[in-house]
């Protein structure tokens, strides 16, 4: 994700927790990639706002996005994964979905 | 540099000179133009139920990087990716040009003239003086068109990182171009736009 120079967004950083932040236990991933142009903020407002995820859980997916390439950010049927990377692509941001086992 | 700040509402206003709005603009009208420049066919009858089975509906990813990157694949699967594409790709493409829409509209409300307007093509280009004396464009946005300018300043920062083949998320590559590189007008847009979708954010969260 790009940094702006002009107007760096500090994000609180915690330190990265074993846990998994989304335990994918229905059969469908939405997973989004790491690119390097969406602003980090940016992303962490579209998690917090299209998902309604509390700002610390969205800041926590940005971050592994960041620093590991992708993370899945929800999980589901087929449809709602569907319909969820359909609104990523409407954000700009580059997700696919897949089979949670794969 | 224009900058948004927080207005009532879940709103966001900014002030631009006429030269950055009128950029905007055209940035703007050029991705609608790209959007709607293939993609198009079977789409003029009209008839949805037409165009839900029409064999000419897409199937393959744009071969056009930037258009590739706009509208991406869903799957990494070829055949569920061309299924996918071929029922949405029309909806996201239809939402994006009406986004920019939206930001010409805005800028057009907030007292950009219509018509087109002289691009500086570099600082010794700005010798318009109807343009430096106009009064800055006040862009008032509501929450709506807030999430249409967020998109579509995202939609223009991707179009323009992929014209630019930007890589890297490191902007020292910025600092290295050369001010006579065709390109530094382009890295300074792309940087402007950046900042200004960063006040955006900031503006409403």
């Amino acid at each position: 994700m790009g940094l702006v120079s002009a107007a760096p967004s500090p994000v609180e950083v915690e330190r990265p927790e074993s846990e998994e932040v989304v335990l994918p236990d229905l059969p469908w991933i939405t997973i989004v990639w790491n690119d390097p142009v969406n602003l980090m903020s940016y992303v962490a407002y579209v998690f917090q706002s299209y998902f309604g995820y509390r700002r610390s859980k969205a800041e926590k997916l940005m971050m592994q996005v960041h620093q590991e390439g992708k993370a899945v950010v929800s999980n589901g049927s087929r449809e709602e994964m569907e319909r969820d990377v359909q609104a990523m692509h409407g954000y700009g941001l580059w997700a696919t979905l897949q089979k949670a086992d794969t | 540099m224009s900058a948004f700040r927080r207005a009532r509402k879940g709103g966001a206003r900014a002030s631009f000179p006429p030269l950055e709005a009128s950029l905007l603009r055209n940035l703007s009208r050029q991705l609608i133009e790209l959007l709607r420049d293939d993609g198009r066919r079977g789409q003029e009858t009209g008839d949805s139920l037409e165009s839900l089975f029409d064999f000419d509906e897409p199937v393959a990813t744009p071969e056009d990087p930037v258009l590739a990157r706009l509208l991406p694949a869903a799957y990494e699967d070829d055949e569920k990716a061309a299924e996918f594409r071929r029922f949405t790709e029309h909806g996201l493409r239809d939402s994006k040009v009406v986004q920019a829409t939206t930001v010409i509209e805005s800028l057009e409300r907030g007292g950009l003239a219509e018509g087109e307007l002289p691009l500086p093509p570099d600082s010794s280009g700005i010798e318009d003086t109807q343009l430096e004396d106009a009064a800055d464009v006040e862009v008032d946005l509501d929450a709506d068109d807030v999430q249409a300018w967020l998109r579509c300043l995202t939609d223009l920062r991707l179009a323009l990182a992929e014209r630019l083949e930007i890589t890297e998320e490191d902007q020292s590559a910025f600092d290295q171009v050369d001010e006579d590189d065709p390109k530094a007008g382009m890295y300074a847009v792309y940087g402007w736009l950046g900042y200004l979708q960063e006040t955006l954010v900031d503006a409403i969260r």
